[in-house]
């Protein structure tokens, strides 16, 4: 290891309005850093981001020939971007950069400003020794495949489709079933505005037959994918053949399955022919008849609420669609059979979405009988007596009374709630992407990247990413194929210089860094007997490079020797 | 060197003599070494005494073989005797390289091992209290000792080394080569590992290797390992993936885990840390219970991440 020439090194030490200066004293930083070896100029402003504070950077870094230049200032997730293009503007490579969170790390959290300026002073000596060890590095560009692979053809699948073919991109929709459509194709009407769910698909349906850049692969599953970003490839089971596609992105849309209403064991589904799911009496209103199991009309239709959702037992989220699934029943109940009472059986109604609430008042209008019952205390259903004057009885703790009562009822339906579909974990591991506790795909950022995944070129829309209804599914759809189009438009992918790299001469090949990394990113070489990185998934995040018994694997901007030196100048 | 034969001698310090037979083990090249060299000094194989040595000129040996640790006063006395005299001074072995085998007595002190040894043991007679020292009064005259030392020292701990050569023992084709350098004066530029590979040991082992999930480790005993498969996916502390190759994957061939006799690959500080921090890279565990399950097989983790390398390791020694 050699010791590279004496740099020349520029300190710039950031006020940061009062927001560091109340606490750090920054003069005395950019004095103190004057005597530090290899600094040519050590200054303090205001704010260094501002555009003459980043001028007075690029100005610098002109005038003293500066090859080296440390910003004291606030997180590098807030400006290391910023400072990175003062010194592109400037000419100087933009990895030659390195901060001292002062800010975050200091004055924000200390009180005493001594104390806090020792602290500050250590942090920018340690950014000036390890800035010496900096190498300029360059971005790399892959190229990007246009083409897209969209898992599962329900309505957020076919609406990705859709628009990636509409910019004329090339789709291919792998669908397990015989059909598309998904869920949505199994309900009759839509809440809160009552619409069609077959007219909202039939439209749909024929466009993707039709459109000629989407081949539909019906009865097919995923078996293998490889590749990263831009350049995967993918093997599909097409009842029973494999057929290989070369793609650029994946969009999972494999949405989710209803709650086995059975495992309530009281509320009888399965025991009592006239306890019917959600799923069972829309088929029946599609059938357009509402009948009890001897096909005789009923009285009185009760609507139980959060059936395997909301529960200690069961799943502690909420399903979302079901509380105005179950507005639409009473409508729909009410308009088919005018003369039948509706029981809603709720924990809380979550009517959050546009339009909900007026469907909730409306609801309450057309004599809907509201009762309330206790997470954790669902009701319990049993058939009725010969003198009762029903087929069943539904017992509960009515929260609003207070009482327990019994409420008759000749059809019971349960609004079951979204899990998870069975084989979501293979999927997740086929397109490397992670699941939350419930088993629910995860998004790369629950507020700012919701549809992205850990894993680059992998997104994820609609329910298989946490239960949502149609206009969120959609919404997620668009937004999936919206970042896709981006990436196509641009042609290339752009990989950040920042990524881990093996040294051929040093891996062993034994293969534990594969195991280490989350994305993916190691291949094995059978051949050389030795792993390496794709660039284009590394993420950067330095686990390869920290377990790597043979020192092989080398992350770039984080390497051993500059990690040592910033601790040594924090020493 | 002038044109006479090579002068070289061969030592042990803190050693079990396996080195001296790795040397032996070249069989007939012995003989060509004996003739193209004279061996002044070797207590296994050749008379000679100290004051042979000491009558030496400084640096009159071409070379000397040490292997060994540093353990006590005479190890470490000769060690700066033969540094004297030869110009070159290899460390042989991993006791000599990292400390070894007698480097794991680093684990306990020095008073824990002379209580267990001489005091607290079965088979010590009743009322016997005798524990060796330094100096002892017999018949009206002292005798001395070399003196125990509190802990176990590596070769270049104590003075320069100028070549490693690892391995426990090396294997025979490996000193044979180190050898065959020393006379055809073709060794590398003094402070290299000679006799050993640049990577680790995966890099010649032949059996085949995926991507490593291990839900716990093994114990030797309790499984037949198969003979294709990588040992450490199968739940056995290989120590291959932080050990330097070179020995020809000699365990991994007969179902045996790599017991990482070399030390560490090239730039590797600690053999053992990296180890550790290897066999946790591949535990499944997702919970502190799992965890704790899948390294109830690894009972002795120090003993057996730092088999030969606890001397050399950033831990040294216990300091209770």
């Amino acid at each position: 290891m050699s010791r590279p020439p004496l740099p020349r090194i520029g300190v710039f030490v950031c006020n940061c309005g009062t927001n560091i200066a109340r606490t750090v004293d920054c003069e005395e930083i950019a004095c103190a850093a004057m005597e530090w070896p290899g600094v040519v100029v050590a200054r303090a402003y205001k704010y260094m981001c501002s555009d003459p504070g980043q001028e007075m950077i690029a100005e610098e870094v002109r005038e003293k020939r500066l090859d080296r230049v440390v910003v004291a200032a606030c997180s590098p997730r807030m400006h290391e971007p910023t400072f990175r293009r003062a010194l592109a503007s400037s000419g100087l490579n933009p990895y030659l950069l390195e901060m001292a969170n002062i800010r975050e790390q200091c004055s924000w959290v200390h009180d005493d400003p001594r104390a806090a300026t020792d602290k500050a002073l250590a942090l920018a000596r340690a950014a000036v020794a390890r800035v010496v060890r900096h190498e300029p590095l360059e971005k790399r560009f892959v190229p990007m495949n246009p083409a897209t692979l969209v898992l599962g053809g329900g309505i957020a699948g076919m609406t990705a489709a859709l628009q990636l073919a509409d910019a004329g991109q090339p789709v291919t929709i792998v669908e397990r079933a015989d059909r598309l459509g998904g869920n949505v194709a199994r309900i009759d009407l839509t809440a809160p505005h009552l619409d069609s769910a077959r007219e909202l698909l039939l439209g749909r349906l024929a466009r993707v037959s039709m459109h000629p850049m989407i081949s539909v692969l019906l009865r097919a599953e995923l078996e293998q994918l490889e590749g990263y970003q831009g350049n995967f490839t993918a093997d599909v089971a097409v009842e029973g053949a494999s057929r290989r596609l070369e793609i650029g992105s994946v969009v999972v849309c494999t949405g989710y399955k209803e709650f086995d209403a059975a495992r309530v064991e009281g509320l009888g589904y399965g025991r009592l022919p006239d306890v019917i799911t959600s799923f069972e009496l829309e088929l029946m209103l599609k059938r357009g008849r509402i009948e009890m199991a001897d096909g005789r009309t009923p009285r009185t239709v009760a609507l139980v609420h959060c059936v395997g959702s909301r529960s200690e037992e069961y799943h502690g989220y909420c399903s979302r669609v079901c509380c105005m699934t179950a507005l639409k029943y009473g409508h729909e109940v009410k308009s088919a059979l005018p003369g039948a009472a509706v029981v809603d059986l709720y924990i809380d109604m979550h009517a959050f979405g546009k339009g909900c609430e007026d469907f909730y008042r409306k609801t309450a209008e057309i004599k809907t009988l509201f009762l309330m019952y206790g997470k954790n205390a669902p009701p319990v259903i049993r058939p009725a007596g010969p003198k009762d004057d029903c087929n069943l009885l539904i017992t509960l703790d009515e929260k609003l009374s207070g009482e327990e009562i019994e409420v008759p009822a000749d059809l019971v339906v349960l609004m079951v709630g979204m899990e998870p579909r069975e084989d979501a974990g293979r999927v997740a591991q086929l397109v490397n992407i992670s699941r939350d506790k419930d088993g629910w795909f995860i998004e790369s950022h629950p507020k700012l990247d919701p549809v992205a995944t850990t894993t680059d070129g992998i997104y994820i829309a609609g329910a298989c990413q946490s239960p949502k209804d149609i206009p969120d599914s959609v919404a997620q759809a668009r937004a999936a194929a919206a970042r896709i189009l981006a990436k196509v438009a641009k042609g290339k992918i752009e990989v950040d210089a920042i990524f881990a790299e093996v040294d051929a001469a040093r891996c062993s090949g034994c293969r534990i860094c594969g195991t280490m990394c989350p994305y993916g990113a190691i291949e094995y070489d059978e051949e050389q007997k030795s792993s390496r990185v794709v660039e284009a998934s590394c993420k950067a995040c330095g686990c390869c490079a920290a377990a790597c018994p043979s020192l092989a694997v080398r992350a770039r901007h984080f390497t051993d020797e500059q990690i040592f030196a910033q601790i040594e100048g924090v020493l | 060197m002038n044109g006479d034969k090579l002068k070289i001698a061969l030592y042990w310090g803190a050693a079990c003599g396996g080195c001296d037979v790795a040397v032996l083990d070249t069989d007939e090249f012995v003989l060509e070494l004996a003739a193209e060299a004279d061996i002044l000094f070797w207590p296994i194989a050749v008379d000679g005494k100290y004051e042979d040595i000491r009558a030496l000129p400084d640096g009159a040996l071409d070379a000397t073989l040490f292997s060994g640790a540093v353990r006590n006063a005479e190890n470490e006395d000769v060690a700066h005797l033969l540094r004297e005299k030869s110009q070159v001074l290899i460390a042989l072995g991993s006791c000599s390289a990292f400390g070894g085998i007698p480097g794991l007595a680093n684990a306990v002190t020095r008073e824990e091992i002379l209580e267990r040894v001489y005091l607290d043991n079965p088979s010590i007679e009743l009322g016997n209290r005798t524990v060796p020292r330094t100096r002892v009064p017999v018949n009206g005259t002292e005798l001395e000792l070399p003196a125990f030392y509190p802990r176990v020292w590596r070769l270049s701990d104590v003075v320069d080394v100028d070549y490693l050569v690892p391995g426990c023992p090396p294997a025979p084709e490996r000193v044979q080569e180190v050898l065959a350098a020393l006379v055809s004066g073709t060794l590398p530029p003094r402070g290299a590992v000679v006799g050993a590979a640049e990577k680790a040991l995966c890099e010649e082992c032949r059996r085949r290797k995926a991507d490593k999930r291990v839900a716990r480790f093994v114990r030797p005993w309790e499984i037949v390992p198969d003979p294709e498969s990588c040992l450490l996916e199968q739940g056995l502390p290989c120590a291959g993936p932080a050990t330097r190759g070179g020995c020809g994957a000699r365990c991994p061939d007969i179902n045996q885990a790599c017991r990482g006799c070399y030390g560490p690959p090239p730039g590797v500080q600690d053999q053992g840390a990296t180890l550790v921090g290897a066999w946790a890279s591949v535990i499944e565990a997702k919970t502190v219970e799992e965890a704790e399950t899948a390294f109830a097989g690894l009972p002795d983790v120090l003993g057996i991440a730092h088999r030969f390398t606890l001397p050399a390791s950033l831990l040294q020694r216990s300091c209770r």
